[in-house]
């Protein structure tokens, strides 16, 4: 893969995708809406109905094997205790941000070519397929993956105001940084990759961003079995979840190379 | 040396079959027009050429690169103006040159892509959106992008398609100016008058080759020549006299004129003349008549549907 060549898609998938305002609004209040409303949820449900909540088994269980990798919760009242353990999930919840924004762009950056006739043309320069690949699902995941970590941080300005320093001290752990420094980095990749490689295969934005919300799905499923206690998502078991995602993103581009058959693209649009 | 070579390439889509046992050789400089209806094979042919897409049977060389096999060598070398235009058009006419220009090893990307702008006649719009240009402006714009990074061997798929008679002249015009700098181009077309007034050779196809000369040979091969000789008043006294004459084939009226086909053209018209006048006959004009190009394919078409066609005599 030559690098030049993926820095000159980079750069023009940000100069036209990003040329637009309402593009760059959604790119920016998505996440600011995602992070916002769990927050908000969070500060709800603790005010609201927090002394309900915590006479579930369910939560007690959660809470318990919570207490196992964070010893510090012990010493917090019991609201405290819950505080902790719904802003534990946020840093999970992160995970929504890139896949929503892949599953809006990075499901038309294929088909949108196809639409204007310009992948022909590009087809024709020397460009790679996994050039071409590569650079637009980083052009999706770089700015995807600032907008993330802004929000990583405005969700720990979050947990330090609607609950307190010491929350802060236990949310924030060597789990919150693999998570938000690897996992996420990984997750955006693949969801821009699958995201990119469904573009390349149907002709209609819908249906692309149908198939393309299957992407979600993994990321739903970490995060209830995760609230729900079934499963206590240590650091390890973070940096091995991360792991293999990267190893699929290396699979995934592969793969999508493969599938990307320039020629039935160019013959059966129409 | 022939710069492009294709030996029996064939392309089908499933039973289709769209291009069939093509043979073909384009010599360095040299501008071969590829003339064929809708749905002749042109453009499957331009993008096999191109190596977009792969022959099911049969090869082709461009520039001494294989188009199944040596696809991003033979990108480097060649120019490839596509059917659609094709453009970011929420860019400028600048940027998109750029991007495009970005994967070829051309030193100074943007100084060409201005270069280029203002040989096309663009630089006024240079920093306008693609959107917002004519289908002229975009299709020079396609043009210069084809030329960015100064290829010897062209591809054009139907360059003036669509465009007002100005703008397809202006396009015609710089095809010729980059033909006399000595590039080999393909140009696909099925504007006839066209292709006879850019072409050095003529390919005609309509799945399969027809014929391929220049123009002129096409004509001498598929039409005997004829004298047109215009009176004041034909009669059949002067016709029959001039069907004596040996080496006349056919003589008949057509209205004010007598139409001759005869044998040895340049050296009997003289004598043909004379004998006409010593008929009686008061000529007014002599010319020859005209075959356009569309008459040649017209007629190898007719052929082809016979199962006759000019190239299976050869």
């Amino acid at each position: 893969m030559k690098r030049r060549h993926i820095i000159n898609i980079i750069k023009k998938e940000w100069a036209d995708t990003l040329s637009t305002w309402n593009t760059r609004l959604l790119i920016s209040l998505l996440p600011l809406l995602i992070v916002g409303e769990a927050l908000l949820i969070i500060y709800l449900v603790v005010r609201f109905a927090g002394e309900a909540i915590l006479m579930s088994a369910v939560v007690q269980s959660a809470l318990e094997k919570l207490e196992v990798i964070s010893p510090a919760m012990a010493s917090l009242p019991a609201t405290e205790k819950l505080q902790v353990l719904l802003f534990s999930q946020i840093h999970i919840y992160l995970l929504l941000i890139p896949t929503m924004i892949a599953i809006t762009f990075a499901t038309f950056s294929i088909i949108e070519e196809k639409q204007s006739g310009s992948l022909e043309p590009l087809l024709a320069t020397p460009v790679r397929t996994d050039e071409l690949f590569m650079g637009k699902a980083l052009a999706g995941s770089i700015p995807a993956l600032i907008v993330t970590w802004v929000c990583a941080g405005l969700s720990l300005l979050g947990v330090f105001y609607l609950g307190s320093a010491r929350i802060l001290d236990i949310v924030v752990t060597s789990s919150w940084f693999i998570s938000v420094f690897v996992l996420v980095p990984a997750v955006t990749l693949l969801s821009f990759l699958l995201g990119v490689i469904v573009s390349s295969r149907v002709n209609d934005p819908r249906n692309a961003q149908t198939i393309s919300l299957l992407i979600i799905l993994p990321v739903f499923a970490l995060i209830a079995v995760q609230i729900i206690g079934v499963l206590v998502l240590t650091p390890w078991l973070f940096l091995v979840i991360a792991l293999v995602v990267g190893v699929i993103d290396v699979v995934v581009l592969r793969t999508g190379v493969r599938l990307f058959q320039r020629e039935s693209i160019i013959v059966q649009w129409r | 040396m022939a710069v492009i070579e294709t030996s029996g390439l064939s392309r089908s889509f499933g039973n289709t079959v769209a291009v069939e046992d093509l043979n073909l050789k384009i010599e360095q400089g040299e501008v071969l027009g590829f003339l064929g209806p809708n749905g002749a094979g042109k453009t499957t042919t331009i993008r096999m050429l191109a190596g977009i897409i792969a022959p099911t049977r049969g090869q082709a060389t461009v520039a001494g690169f294989r188009t199944d096999r040596d696809v991003e060598q033979l990108h480097q070398v060649i120019g490839l103006l596509t059917e659609v235009p094709g453009f970011y058009h929420r860019l400028s006419a600048k940027r998109n040159l750029e991007f495009f220009g970005g994967f070829y090893s051309v030193r100074d990307v943007p100084a060409q892509a201005d270069r280029y702008l203002r040989l096309m006649g663009l630089w006024e719009r240079r920093h306008d959106k693609v959107s917002t240009f004519s289908k002229g402006m975009r299709q020079r714009l396609a043009l210069a992008r084809a030329l960015l990074h100064e290829p010897q061997i062209l591809l054009l798929d139907e360059p003036t398609a669509g465009l007002d008679p100005e703008a397809a002249k202006d396009v015609r015009e710089f095809i010729r100016s980059l033909s006399q700098q000595g590039r080999t181009i393909f140009l696909s077309t099925h504007n006839l008058a066209e292709a006879e007034a850019i072409c050095h050779r003529v390919a005609l196809v309509r799945r399969q080759m027809l014929a391929v000369d220049s123009p002129e040979n096409l004509r001498r091969r598929l039409f005997q020549r004829q004298m047109v000789v215009k009176m004041d008043s034909v009669n059949e006294s002067i016709v029959a006299a001039v069907k004596k004459l040996d080496y006349v084939r056919t003589a008949y009226i057509d209205g004010a004129r007598l139409i001759i086909e005869l044998s040895d053209f340049e050296k009997n018209r003289p004598n043909l003349i004379e004998r006409i006048v010593l008929a009686g006959g008061r000529i007014q004009e002599v010319s020859e008549t005209e075959h356009t190009m569309e008459d040649i394919y017209l007629t190898l078409v007719h052929e082809e549907a016979k199962g006759t066609s000019a190239d299976k005599k050869d």
